[in-house]
């Protein structure tokens, strides 16, 4: 028993940080694109902001169950089979960049317009602008938004299961609900509750850190 | 105002925002600046000031007229150049706009670190400039953690650090108590002496100009309505924008409890009460003190403000006499035969 919870446990945390991970790699050039092409950005393009914001946001609109199932194909074309937790972790991946570059989008748009400015009269490229000012300055509520996608992307891979991505979720349904294991249930309840008290804390910590 | 060395030349500048209305927020505006001097920029809010200041740093574009920095025109540089150009113009915000994130000394190195300076080069530059500005013991102090005053410091600081040869300030004191408006006014005016820099600031404030610019634009509706030195506008104002400025600067309203006892109608044993207007082209005689001693009229002066401009004495005098009806008139007309301008308020019964 202690085997199959620790096995799940790893599962999960491979599959929500796995996936943060590529969701920030992935999901911060994305935002940094929406942010700079859209009205209030640096160099305004309706052609990319449109589209882009529309894909961001459909994709974001299609339940994530369903959104997996979808991707099945695509998937199978990467890793190879779309069953296991390393075939959950591509649907998990896509979900996190959507939802961190909608937040690395609002969290460049929360720093004062002031700031750009500064960065314009002392001849700085957009680029610049965006690295040296407007990413360390919205730190505090970038980190803020990324730890409510994390928190998001744990409740995610309780889903995995419908692709035998394994996990806490996936135990809780097939040993707990379908053979009547409540105590397993409520384990796992627990053990849900704290991880998400944990990434919750240290997601608090940074966001303070960077707050001045 | 043509001068030799001109450091900063404005060409017909026009400014309209198509999305907001079609009038035009700066109308033809033409100025200069030469090296070494401060131009404050007056104006009512709404009159085009702040507009002015981001066309001259490139932030807008104006639609026609040119802006020469240096003998270069700016308006139609590619932005490679223009980024050249701006490297030079150093500028201080309203708001001081520092980076919360990043300590004084990093605030302060950010423009050096856009020129791809070293570390050793910044540190030193970055150290001198603290030096100057009296923010030295700061280095590592965030922007949260400072007053108001110490804040723009840091953004002074920070324009000058590149070696700018021009400052553009906006509205850099609205944010400031008046104590430390002051102190900032003097450290420009320190650094202007000691860099030579030229200072070019925009304000609603008329003692800012004042106490700082040596010449002044004063801008209403777009346009520039007068222009020329501090002294010759401020004691010869010819326009009604300039002159309501100019009247914050005297506050010449009178004191509240004589406003609340004044009357129209001058009645046997009142005192008339006279407001006396002192400008460039009033005599320099001792006015006041012939008055009493020649004509033996006690005079009672109630409130005055009175404040130099160079050398021209300008401001005003409320004062009151015995209303003795002809002999009034006698007094008002000597004050005038003598370029002061009398008001009268009225009559009060002490």
């Amino acid at each position: 028993m202690n085997d199959l919870l620790f096995k799940a446990l790893y599962e999960t945390l491979l599959m929500v940080f796995g996936s943060t991970g590529i969701g920030i790699l992935l999901g911060v050039p994305v935002g940094v694109i929406l942010y700079n092409t859209s009205q209030q950005g640096l160099q305004p393009c309706k052609k990319v902001y449109g589209p882009l914001s529309f894909l961001v946001n459909g994709a974001r609109s299609i339940p994530y169950i369903i959104l997996t199932v979808l991707l099945i194909p695509f998937t199978r074309n990467i890793i190879g089979t779309s069953i296991g937790t390393g075939s959950a972790i591509v649907p998990l991946s896509i979900a996190a960049t959507l939802l961190i570059a909608r937040c690395v989008e609002d969290a460049l748009r929360s720093v004062p317009k002031g700031l750009s400015e500064v960065g314009i009269s002392f001849g700085a490229t957009p680029f610049e602008i965006i690295r040296k000012i407007l990413l360390p300055e919205s730190m505090a509520p970038l980190i803020a938004g990324i730890t409510t996608v994390i928190i998001n992307l744990v409740g995610y891979s309780a889903m995995a299961g419908t692709v035998g991505g394994g996990g806490l979720g996936d135990l809780a349904i097939r040993y707990g609900y379908q053979r009547y294991d409540t105590v397993l249930v409520v384990l796992i309840v627990v053990i849900l509750v704290i991880l998400v008290q944990c990434i919750q804390m240290l997601g608090q910590r940074c966001t303070n850190h960077y707050r001045r | 105002m043509p001068s030799l060395n001109p450091h900063l030349v404005v060409q017909n500048i026009v400014k309209s925002f198509p999305k907001t209305g079609p009038e035009k927020v700066l109308n033809n505006i033409s100025f200069e600046v030469s090296k070494g001097k401060i131009l404050g920029i007056i104006g009512k809010s709404g009159a085009g000031k702040s507009t002015l200041l981001r066309c001259l740093n490139g932030l807008e574009k104006p639609d026609t007229g040119k802006i020469l920095f240096q003998d270069q025109d700016f308006t139609d540089l590619s932005s490679q150049k223009l980024r050249e150009v701006r490297q030079k113009i150093g500028v201080v915000f309203q708001s001081f706009n520092l980076l919360s994130t990043r300590t004084v000394f990093e605030n302060v190195s950010l423009p050096l670190e856009l020129l791809r300076l070293s570390d050793t080069e910044r540190q030193k530059k970055v150290e001198n400039i603290l030096n100057l500005v009296g923010l030295s013991s700061k280095l590592n102090a965030y922007p949260g953690q400072l007053s108001g005053g110490q804040r723009q410091r840091v953004a002074i600081a920070r324009a000058l650090v590149v070696d700018a040869t021009l400052l553009l300030c906006d509205e850099f004191t609205s944010a400031l108590d008046p104590h430390t408006t002051l102190e900032i006014l003097r450290l420009l005016q320190d650094l202007n002496r000691r860099l030579g820099i030229t200072i070019i600031f925009v304000t609603h404030d008329i003692n800012v100009v004042k106490e700082l610019a040596q010449d002044v634009c004063v801008l209403d509706q777009g346009e520039i309505v007068e222009q020329g030195s501090v002294e010759s506008v401020f004691t010869n104002p010819n326009h009604a924008i300039t002159q309501s400025l100019l009247s914050e600067l005297l506050k010449n309203d009178l004191p509240d409890f004589l406003q609340q006892q004044l009357h129209l109608e001058g009645k046997e044993n009142d005192d008339v009460v006279l407001k006396l207007i002192f400008g460039s082209q009033t005599s320099t005689k001792p006015l006041i003190a012939n008055l009493i001693q020649e004509w033996k009229i006690p005079i009672n002066i109630i409130s005055g403000n009175l404040d130099h401009i160079g050398k021209a004495t300008f401001g005003h005098l409320v004062v009151s006499l015995k209303h003795q009806g002809e002999s009034t008139e006698k007094i008002i007309k000597y004050l005038t035969d003598h370029q002061v301008g009398v008001e009268k308020a009225g009559y009060i019964r002490w």
